[in-house]
């Protein structure tokens, strides 16, 4: 770089001089302060609306992206990476990983004593999930994990920049958390609500202890939005009509569960209400914030009446059907589909923000664009493996993502939790685009998808300028099997470096 | 869409909507069975059977469906050649020759082909169907592609059963449509079908006759309360459950005869005889004033006489051998003519794959190469050969099959108002050689040769 312009042999002194000079701003490269540009990149965005730029600059300042394009200024005093036409692409998205849980009685399966063998079995083998159903919506895997495991660097290494895990076990296990897989004891958990797991089971007992919480949560919801005694002042409900419009439009739900009422009258506790409101902004950051978000209605509630006490579980299922909140449901073949849906049935006014995580295939249980309708209720994007299938009983090859994608479904991936199956996953993905699955949409479905499926895509799983500087440089096409992971830049710093990739 | 005016049809709904009024008015004084024949020679009771429900109202069809020029067996023994069978959504609205096909009907064409009600079968698992559970909804895999294997053989719907019953009735059961993708139009009404076995020891006997007398009693006690508005109708007396429903009629009790080895009945010299035990389940019948079902009987064909008597059915395999005793052959062992001697003395008969070394009798699909799946139409066949009229021998996996689980009101024949499960076929059913081209459950096309991987290939 610099020395590259310095010709004359004397200059060599200086040059040797400039290098060591160089040196100790190099040491501290991590400097917040000191911007990076990745100068000479083919830059996958990974935006909604496209765009590879084939020779631009990514300037990053702090933790954030300050610039993305062909022509960037780098501003002086940045440290410069020229990448020789190398491919910068957004840090990779692990929405539903179990990276560190500490299973509960093994691998989550927890029967009581005195449960008859007969049953312990068919629960044992049941073909999707292998524990019996809880009803712990408000529990937090982030309370049962800490940060000294090696998973996290390694997966970190391999370029999962941003990592969701899920407590495991069936029916309502608990809310995952967002992981800093940088982050040390105290800064691991980033938020421990990210989203509430939902992992249906196909008995008919499993079935009902999720239509009995979701009722739950759904009286919770009723009994919160119950008028206050103090009818307002019609100034005052003005404002909540505008409100309970824009509420409207993204679900008939709440209307529904204020029918018994006359519209005016669900104004009284404006103070409650318009909080919750303003969701759509504080999504993103919804899970550092989430906590502190979420709690204010209670507080406000309990002000008033202190004496029912709340099961907190109700409560945040009813934050999920007011749409607070969301969900990961797991469902990973057709049946599991058709179960779901006579499942949900007979709770036609219920609904909430969800999106469907297919993480084990079976053919021989039905594929899912046999259940496109049911798939396509759902208003989240499709989680699933990234893997070509055998038809059952042929050697005919299918690609669930590219049958997906064709229908128009947005499909991302599940990834795997190990860095070498990490490093397989590449593969997998050049797979899925020989057998027809545009490009785009693979590199989307482990970086932009699973962010907006985990409603963080305004700050991660894109390049763009205000984005988190989470990316991936690669010497060259991604999928390409010769191509080497070079850098992995996280929140800013660079966390891999390999200055001799070949 | 207007339905198809056919005198036949319109004067077939006359005589049930007759029979829905009789039966409403008679609902107070008895649960009576709505027999299709009145009581024949002697008063002996029939074995028993129940129409078709006629709808409560007239539904609107949304989708109609022709399988227009087949020769159609119906499934009670009668055969329509060129006939056309009409679907509206999922049940059968109309079958004869001069069937008004409404315009926008989807049109099958079977000419030159055989349209048959599809095969009910009375001993089978797998299909989607869970191994065990409280319900027949857990773990139910409706995409599970033995389903459509079960459909290639021509299987529309099987008795699911968990659990059996002992020393008195027991069990849970429910009919299972094959309904390829279809989760709730795979589950059939339940528990029409409990099971026990003979023989029982004096003290169970006596256990069970007690049960009877109980429920009875019982009986007597709600046609007094019901007289009474004020009064409660009163608690059915503990264990008498199952056997109230089978003093209804809404459930179907089978016995089976004794141990797994039919080799072994009549005694530990394999004496090929099972006459006691077949005794001891006519007493159990006549206790019950209803027929039961044999399971599997060796010898009933030298007692047919007294199975008819107590108007029970049967459930014969005849591909089974037992060998008869030295010296009375004519009297012990198995007979490839049991079908054909038991039919012939009106005894209902459902036919089942024989036994073997990898599972009981039934049709499965765990078998080796799935070998006893392919075989209901040949078990059938070998009725037959026993000499069973062939369109009898049809109502073997048709209408007789589903009185013996107690739900012919649903399906086992292309009767209007029954489930539109239908078959269209290359061939005599009975023939080994015939394939089931297209196969509708529910009146949905769930099978179609050409589109499946495991006949395709088999050109002719």
């Amino acid at each position: 770089m610099m020395t590259n312009r310095l010709a004359s042999p004397p200059a060599l002194a200086a040059a040797a001089l400039a290098l060591g000079l160089c040196a100790l701003p190099e040491a501290s490269a991590q400097d917040p302060a000191r911007p990076v540009a990745l100068v000479h990149a083919r830059i996958l965005t990974m935006t909604e609306d496209g765009g590879t730029i084939e020779d631009g600059t990514v300037l990053i300042r702090g933790e954030t992206i300050e610039a993305v394009g062909a022509d960037v200024t780098v501003p002086p005093g940045a440290r410069v990476i020229d990448l020789h036409g190398g491919t910068v692409m957004p840090g990779m998205v692990h929405a539903w990983s179990t990276a560190g849980v500490q299973a509960e009685n093994g691998g989550g399966v927890q029967l009581p004593a005195n449960i008859p063998d007969r049953f312990r079995r068919r629960f044992m083998s049941a073909s999707s999930g292998n524990s019996r159903p809880v009803s712990t919506p408000s529990k937090k895997v982030a309370e049962s994990l800490y940060a000294r495991q090696d998973v996290y660097g390694d997966l970190l290494d391999a370029g999962v920049t941003t990592l969701v895990v899920r407590p495991e076990g069936s029916g309502l296990p608990g809310m995952a958390a967002r992981l800093d897989p940088a982050g040390g004891d105290d800064s691991l958990v980033v938020g421990d609500e990210a989203y509430i797991v939902v992992t249906p089971q196909n008995t008919q007992a499993a079935a009902k202890a999720l239509k009995d919480m979701l009722e739950k949560g759904k009286k919770a919801l009723e009994e919160r939005k119950k008028p206050k005694e103090e009818p307002k002042k019609p100034e005052e409900q003005k404002k909540p009509e505008g409100e309970e419009k824009k509420d409207g439009e993204g679900e008939k739900k709440p209307g529904e569960g204020e029918t018994p009422e006359p519209k005016p009258e669900p104004k009284p506790d404006p103070d409650p209400n318009p909080k919750p409101e303003p969701k759509p902004e504080p999504k993103p950051e919804g899970d550092q914030g989430g906590d502190a978000a979420k709690q204010d209605p209670k507080p406000a509630e309990e002000q008033k009446k202190p004496e029912p006490k709340k099961d907190p579980n109700a409560e945040v299922m009813a934050d999920l059907l007011d749409k607070q909140r969301r969900a990961f449901v797991n469902l990973s073949t057709g049946a599991d589909f058709l179960h779901w849906q006579a499942t949900m049935k007979d709770l036609k006014d219920v609904a909430f923000p969800a999106a469907i995580v297919a993480d084990s295939t079976d053919l021989r249980s039905g594929r899912l664009d046999q259940v496109l309708e049911i798939i396509k209720g759902f208003d989240g994007p499709v989680l699933t493996d990234p893997d070509l299938e055998t038809l059952p009983d042929t050697r005919t090859l299918i690609s669930q993502p590219k049958r997906l994608h064709e229908a128009g479904v947005e499909v991302g991936f599940v990834l795997p939790d190990s860095q070498r199956e990490i490093e397989q996953l590449w593969f997998q993905l050049m797979e899925l685009v020989r057998c027809g699955l545009p490009a785009e949409v693979a590199l989307a479905g482990i970086t932009r998808v699973p962010a907006k499926a985990l409603g963080l895509d305004k700050e991660v799983g894109s390049l763009a300028k205000g984005l988190r500087a989470d990316l991936l440089v690669f010497t060259g096409d991604p999928l390409d099997p010769t191509s080497t992971l070079t850098h992995v830049f996280h929140g800013g710093r660079s966390v891999r470096e390999e200055t001799d990739p070949r | 869409m207007n339905s198809p005016k056919i005198p036949g049809s319109l004067a077939f709904r006359a005589v049930l909507v007759a029979l829905a009024v009789g039966c409403a008015a008679d609902a107070a004084l008895a649960q009576r069975p709505r027999f299709r024949r009145p009581d024949g020679a002697g008063g002996r009771p029939q074995p028993q059977q129940a129409e078709p429900e006629a709808p409560a109202e007239e539904k609107k069809v949304e989708s109609w469906t022709a399988i227009r020029g087949g020769d159609v067996y119906l499934g009670d023994g009668t055969l329509l050649r060129r006939a056309t069978v009409l679907i509206g959504d999922d049940k059968i609205h109309a079958v004869g020759h001069e069937v008004e096909i409404p315009e926008d009907a989807t049109i099958l064409e079977a000419e030159g082909k055989v349209v048959a009600p599809g095969f009910c079968i009375v001993k089978a698992s797998g299909f989607g169907a869970p191994r065990s559970g409280e319900d027949v909804r857990d773990g139910m895999n409706p995409f599970d592609p033995t389903i459509k294997m079960g459909l290639a053989a021509g299987i529309t719907s099987f008795l699911w059963q968990n659990g059996s019953g002992n020393d008195k009735p027991g069990g849970n059961s429910s009919l299972v449509k094959l309904a390829y993708g279809d989760l709730e139009g795979m589950v059939g009404p339940s528990d029409s079908v409990k099971t026990m076995r003979v023989p029982l020891n004096p003290q169970q006997m006596k256990t069970f006759r007690d049960l009877v007398k109980q429920a009875r009693e019982h009986q007597d006690a709600v046609r007094e309360a019901a007289k009474d508005d004020k009064k409660p109708a009163p608690k059915p007396p503990r264990g008498t459950e199952d056997i109230l429903k089978i003093l209804d009629g809404e459930t179907r009790l089978w016995i089976s005869m004794g141990g797994g080895s039919r080799m072994f009945r009549g005694g530990g010299d394999g004496g090929g005889d099972d006459t006691t035990e077949i005794r001891q389940a006519m007493e159990i019948a006549s206790l019950l004033g209803r027929g039961v079902v044999l399971d599997d009987p060796v010898c009933a064909w030298v007692i047919a006489d007294e199975v008819a008597a107590t108007g029970s059915m049967a459930i014969v395999n005849p591909r089974n051998r037992v060998p008869s005793r030295e010296g009375f052959e004519d009297s012990t062992g198995s007979n490839i003519a049991q079908a054909a001697i038991l039919h012939d003395v009106g005894v209902p008969v459902a036919v089942t794959a024989p036994g073997g070394r990898f599972g009981g009798s039934g049709v499965g699909t765990g078998g080796i190469l799935g070998q006893d799946l392919n075989t209901p139409h040949v078990d059938a066949a070998f009725a037959v050969r026993g000499g069973m009229p062939n369109r009898q021998a049809l109502r073997t996996l048709t209408l007789d099959a589903a009185r013996i689980m107690g739900v012919e009101a649903r399906v086992g024949s292309l009767e209007v108002g029954k489930d539109a499960d239908v078959l269209i076929l290359d061939g005599d059913p009975l023939h080994y050689k015939t394939f089931v081209d297209t196969a509708l459950v529910n009146g949905k096309v769930a099978y179609v040769r050409a589109e499946e991987p495991y006949y395709r290939h088999i050109r002719r």
